[in-house]
């Protein structure tokens, strides 16, 4: 919402310096967006005549104008087509700064000297837009400042407003916040009908057939009226408010809404069929034109302004070409109306069409203000435009709306806000700004009993009306004070401590985080492979997306964390250790709300080392990235995990991936990215990922410590190397191993593997330090030797294992 | 039993017949030269390993000292324990001298390596891996921090969420205007992508009894994508109820917040503004960290940058989880993590939180 100064004063006495101005409006809660002071630095943009004007020799667009400024003459080169000798135009001597920040120099123009510039009312910040140079009034001084002679020096407000107030949707509902600040009687526009002798009701009338959707609808006749330019004050008011000029007749409805919040809509009265206007619901389907040249289909829930045949507007919303003031127009049918406000929103919003007035009408409108605005409207148009007003207003209200009475106590917004208060304070604060309340004497909690006036329908209920008591104290004069509370204990709960846990130790480990987008297309799972009956297909989709690329919610963080990999890349990181922590959706059978899970995804590529003169220049690799898991796994005190090579994850390579399992449960993958998937993200020799289930981690998770008391006596450790065949795993050596029950043996550690020369085709030899204690004495050797013993005929016997 | 006559004559009879007093002499004279040599040697070897061997070549069990001891059988009997004593004599000057020597050679060596040993320490140090957090994490995490020191409690919610819990149940009915303030994705008519935190309000407040005291930082989504907004970003919501909490208690709790977290030389103001489940409301801004309250682009030469919304929550948003609104009050907040980044760390551009670029993410 946009309103001046100059208009506000219209309406108030206020004295406040525009920057104090803006300050208690911003803390009244109209909080400024933006102010700006027109006209500021732009005195040196004066009146001047156009003495000549000449077709540029060697342009055709340009015409070369020899322009009197009172002293001197000078030649100006100006491209608008809207001008002629004799004009009065604004012009920006060299040296002039417009808004913009675009400074006049004087320049020769395809060879012919300019100096200065014809301006529009846009380049001189007075409206968004113009077509061609500013035509000024004949009566204007040569010479002056063409905004002192305008009156045009003004402060431009443009007001955030919230949705509830619907009241300062205009300038007299901000101009009754400002007369509260400064304690200044609100003063509303006077308007004098004078109506002609033709009686309004003998040649038009107006029915509502659907009084629940349109209370009131009011309408005057104005016949004989002069379509024509709007003088200048009434244009540059409007564009001052950022609104176009388009003639007199609409710029006066356009004006009278935004001084007064009532939007006007004027019908060309002898396009009305049958003269007459009906108020009803559409019927389904049925097909309308609105101004803006689009062909609308309607539903029976959109209200529409009928004449005697079909609609001729969208209530509240826009107007109809079949009715449209226009250039030959001689009467009007001019009206003002209050309409349900949820009915106007949802026509508005089913259309996509939001206007000045739907805006007004689906946050509430008030009905008082209705036969009021009707007669301002109508006094502008007989005095702007020549027209006519036709004998007697139509005025039909069936059911007049109530204003609410709510009662506002002292106790209670004492109580609210913090503070002490009295019920005189109370009501003397709420009747500044236009309510009507008086103290209930009889009552002893400080009752205030507030009539509500229609304009403010945001104020319903008790608590709306000690909101309206502190914004006038100002937040600022509420004491600050700290709560009195119960002591409760306040926990992480553990889910989420566990989430953090992890976090931190991925970052311990040189892992770091990185957040993408929630949002993914389900396209992206092509490149990581995966086949069409994948689960992770099956996707959360967003109705109104607002790309393509943001259509689906991500079952799998892989895809953004490998692109993510790849923009580093491009970047030129190519030592990347990145994880990402956060939730997938899944839909869920029978739920309403998606399955969300949380998920660690991890990617390490390039050296393993950061760069240095004296560090390891080798790749990481697959067991990089396995001891992670595996320290995480030690962190959350997680044991009798599997490492299986079977899975069915499609993105790995699949001889240097595996699966991790707890029993049956899978918590997780780890491995090199297949290269088809390199190649698919651009991610160079290799990577490696991997892919946890966090829901599992925190279930699995165990936090009780048991101490184990520390042997007094020396260990003994035994070496052993066993060659057996190539395709016997790691694991399944140390799963023989740890079947043999062995009491004093402490570890087993596997400390090489080896293949190549001096180990037979075919074999590989796996060299164990089985560590042994005993709690009460020192182990002789005959007995450690006893023990391995056991150890090497496991192995034998199992894996046909041979001791080197 | 005494000796036999034989070997008394062999013992005493023998030593008289090849002079017992020469022997003697001799032994002494070879024990001194022996005693002169080995100090002589020690004091020229250079090495521990040469000083062993001198060692063993006097000392040894196969040494000098031991060879001539070898002849002692042949003194008298009241010479035999002098000698004896004399070569102990012998022996433990030479030890002393040898391991004297020995711990002057270890010097010798210690002082010879700190000496020809060195390194330039301006070399840069061997670099462990490091991992950084998101700057929206360790944010939340630095908010969620102070206000558990206020006694605050943490909770969560779906970020995929009903419209009761996003929109009905904080007094936001449908076709109400304020449902334009947050622009919505939608998954279903009934489902939403969460436009706030605040539904983790209805949920707390449904299962928990006042007092409430919580915090709740999460994701959230809105239908806008410019240089200033992101579809999604983070926000943490928090709230408090109990008997008799005020709107003086909500700008304690806030002004608090924001003076741990910007420092305490920073200005707060509070001032109307409109939420539908919280009444009265108030944005809260704080002095532009930028310009100090000067005015610059960044504060939109206000001098204020608007940072949290808040206010005391609407008694329909209490009927609407079945709280009595005469019996309990309660204010909550909100703000949004990465505009409280972007003023920390000066970070001018919303969508560098999201492009994950290394090169940023190792800046906190």
């Amino acid at each position: 919402m946009k309103v001046t100064l100059n208009w506000l004063k219209d309406y108030v006495d206020c004295d406040l310096s525009a920057d104090d101005l803006s300050h208690r409006l911003t803390m009244a809660g109209l909080e400024v967006d933006a102010m700006e002071r027109l006209g500021e630095g732009l005195d040196s943009v004066i009146v001047a005549r156009l003495a000549d004007v000449q077709q540029h020799p060697d342009a055709d667009r340009l015409t070369v104008c020899k322009v009197e400024t009172g002293s001197v003459t000078q030649q100006v080169v100006c491209g608008a087509k809207n001008h002629k000798t004799g004009d009065l135009v604004a012009l920006a001597q060299v040296g002039t700064v417009l808004p913009g920040n675009f400074k006049i120099k004087k320049s020769k123009i395809r060879g012919q000297e300019s100096c200065g510039m014809l301006c529009s009312v846009s380049e001189l910040g007075l409206a968004d837009e113009s077509d061609g140079i500013m035509i000024l009034s004949s009566e204007l001084t040569i010479g002056q400042p063409v905004f002192k002679e305008l009156g045009l020096k003004d402060i431009m407000y443009e007001i955030g407003l919230t949705p509830n107030r619907a009241d300062c949707l205009s300038v007299v509902g901000v101009a009754r916040e400002v007369s509260a600040m400064v304690d200044a009687t609100l003063q509303l526009p006077e308007s004098v009908i004078i109506e002609s002798d033709s009686p309004a009701s003998e040649k038009t009338s107006v029915v509502i057939e659907d009084a629940d959707l349109c209370p009131r609808y009011a309408a005057r006749l104005i016949e004989n009226v002069k379509i024509g330019p709007s003088p200048e004050w009434l244009s540059r008011r409007l564009e001052a408010v950022g609104m176009r000029s388009i003639n007199n007749v609409v710029d006066i409805t356009n004006f009278v809404m935004m001084e007064l919040g009532q939007p006007l809509h004027a019908f060309d009265f002898n396009l009305l069929r049958e003269h007459r206007i009906v108020v009803r619901r559409a019927q389904d389907g049925d097909q309308f034109t609105t101004l803006d040249g689009q062909v609308r289909t309607l539903m029976g829930s959109d209200l529409v302004i009928c004449d005697g045949v079909g609609p001729v507007a969208l209530a509240g919303v826009m107007g109809g070409g079949n009715s449209e003031v226009n250039d030959d127009t001689t009467a009007i049918l001019l009206e003002s109306a209050y309409f349900n406000p949820t009915t106007i929103r949802r026509t508005s919003k089913r259309l996509g069409l939001h206007t000045e007035s739907s805006h007004r009408f689906e946050r509430g409108t008030d009905v008082d203000m209705v036969p009021f605005a009707l007669d301002r409207a109508a006094a502008l148009i007989a005095e702007l435009a020549e027209g006519a007003i036709a004998n007697g207003v139509i005025d039909i209200y069936p059911e007049e709306l109530i204003r609410k009475v709510v009662i506002i106590t002292a106790s209670r917004t004492g109580q609210v806000l913090g503070l002490d208060i009295d019920a005189d304070d109370i009501r003397s604060k709420l009747n500044s700004i236009g309510l009507k309340s008086e103290l209930l004497v009889d009552r002893r909690d400080g009752a205030v009993s507030v009539e509500i006036p229609n304009f403010r329908p945001d104020l319903e209920r008790e608590i709306d009306l000690i909101e309206e008591v502190a914004r006038l104290i100002g937040y600022d004069h509420i004491p600050v004070t700290m709560p009195v509370s119960t002591l409760t204990c306040q926990q992480l709960p553990a889910h989420l401590s566990l989430e953090r846990q992890v976090r931190d130790q991925m970052v311990q480990m040189g892992y770091s985080e990185i957040i993408n987008y929630s949002f993914f297309n389900a396209d992206c799972l092509d490149k990581i492979r995966l086949s069409g009956d994948d689960l992770r297909r099956q996707n959360v989709q967003i109705l109104n997306p607002l790309t393509e690329e943001q259509g689906s919610m991500r079952t799998t963080l892989v895809p953004s964390l490998l692109e993510t990999s790849s923009r580093n890349r491009a970047y030129r990181t190519e030592d990347q250790a990145i994880f990402e922590l956060r939730p997938v959706f899944q839909p869920e059978n029978g739920s309403e709300l998606p399955c969300e899970s949380l998920r660690l995804t991890a990617l390490l590529c390039g050296r393993r080392d950061p760069q240095g003169w004296a560090q390891s220049t080798q790749n990481a690799d697959f067991f990089d990235m396995k001891g992670v898991v595996e320290q995480l796994l030690a962190h959350l005190r997680i044991s009798n995990v599997k490492w299986q090579t079977e899975h069915d994850e499609v993105f790995y390579h699949p001889g240097k991936s595996c699966a991790l399992y707890q029993g049956k449960r899978l918590l997780g993958t780890l491995g090199e990215l297949h290269p088809e998937v390199l190649h698919n993200f651009d991610l160079g020799q290799s990577a490696i990922l991997c892919d946890l289930d966090v829901e599992a981690l925190v279930e699995l998770s165990n936090d009780t410590v048991q101490f184990q008391p520390l042997s007094r006596f020396p260990d003994v450790q035994r070496d052993s190397a066993f060659l057996v065949d190539s395709d016997i795993s790691a694991q399944q050596a140390l799963d023989v191993l740890g079947q043999v029950k062995i009491k004093d043996l402490e570890s087993i550690e596997l400390f090489d593997v080896y293949a190549g020369e001096g180990v037979p085709a075919g074999k590989k030899s796996l060299a164990i330090r089985a560590c042994y204690r005993a709690m009460d004495r020192t182990l002789t050797d005959e007995l450690i030797q006893n023990l391995h013993g056991k150890l090497i005929k496991a192995m034998e016997r199992e894996l046909g294992a041979e001791l080197r | 039993m005494g000796p036999s006559p034989i070997s008394f004559f062999l013992n005493y009879g023998l030593a008289f017949l090849l002079g017992r007093n020469i022997l003697w002499d001799i032994m002494k004279d070879k024990l001194s030269k022996i005693e002169e040599e080995a100090l002589q040697a020690a004091a020229a070897v250079t090495t521990e390993v040469d000083l062993q061997q001198v060692r063993a070549r006097y000392l040894g069990r196969k040494g000098e000292i031991t060879a001539v001891m070898k002849g002692m059988g042949q003194l008298s009997p009241e010479e035999r324990p002098l000698a004896g004593a004399l070569a102990n004599e012998v022996k433990g000057r030479l030890e002393t001298a040898f391991t004297a020597r020995q711990e002057n050679l270890r010097q010798e060596l210690m002082q010879q390596k700190l000496a020809n040993e060195s390194l330039d320490v301006t070399l840069p140090g061997r670099k462990q891996g490091r991992g950084y957090k998101h700057p929206i994490t360790q944010v939340t995490e630095e908010v969620v921090a102070i206000f558990s020191a206020l006694g605050f409690g943490v909770a969560e919610g779906p970020e995929i969420e009903k419209d009761f819990y996003n929109f009905e149940a904080l007094n936001i009915p449908k076709d109400h205007p304020a449902r334009d303030m947050q622009d919505t994705f939608y998954i279903s008519e009934e489902v939403v992508l969460r436009t706030h935190t605040s539904p983790v309000q209805i949920r707390t407040m449904l299962e928990q009894e006042p007092p409430v005291r919580v915090v709740a930082p999460g994701t959230v989504y809105r239908r806008d994508s410019d240089v200033t907004h992101s579809p999604m970003f983070h926000q943490i919501e928090g709230f408090l109820v109990d008997q008799k909490v005020t709107f003086g208690d909500l700008k304690g709790i806030l002004t608090t917040f924001i003076t741990e977290f910007f420092g305490s030389n920073i200005d707060v103001r509070f001032r109307p503004s409109f939420f539908p489940f919280t009444e009265p409301s108030a944005e809260v801004d704080i002095q532009c960290v930028i310009c100090g309250g000067s005015g610059c682009r960044v504060c939109g030469h206000t001098g204020w940058l608007e940072i949290l919304g808040s206010g005391m929550i609407d008694p329909e948003v209490f009927k609407s989880v079945n709280y009595d609104p005469e019996k309990y009050s309660g204010f909550a907040f909100g703000m949004g993590i990465e505009r409280l980044a972007m003023l920390k760390y000066g970070v001018n551009d919303l969508r560098l939180f999201f492009e994950n670029d290394l090169r940023f993410l190792k800046q906190f």
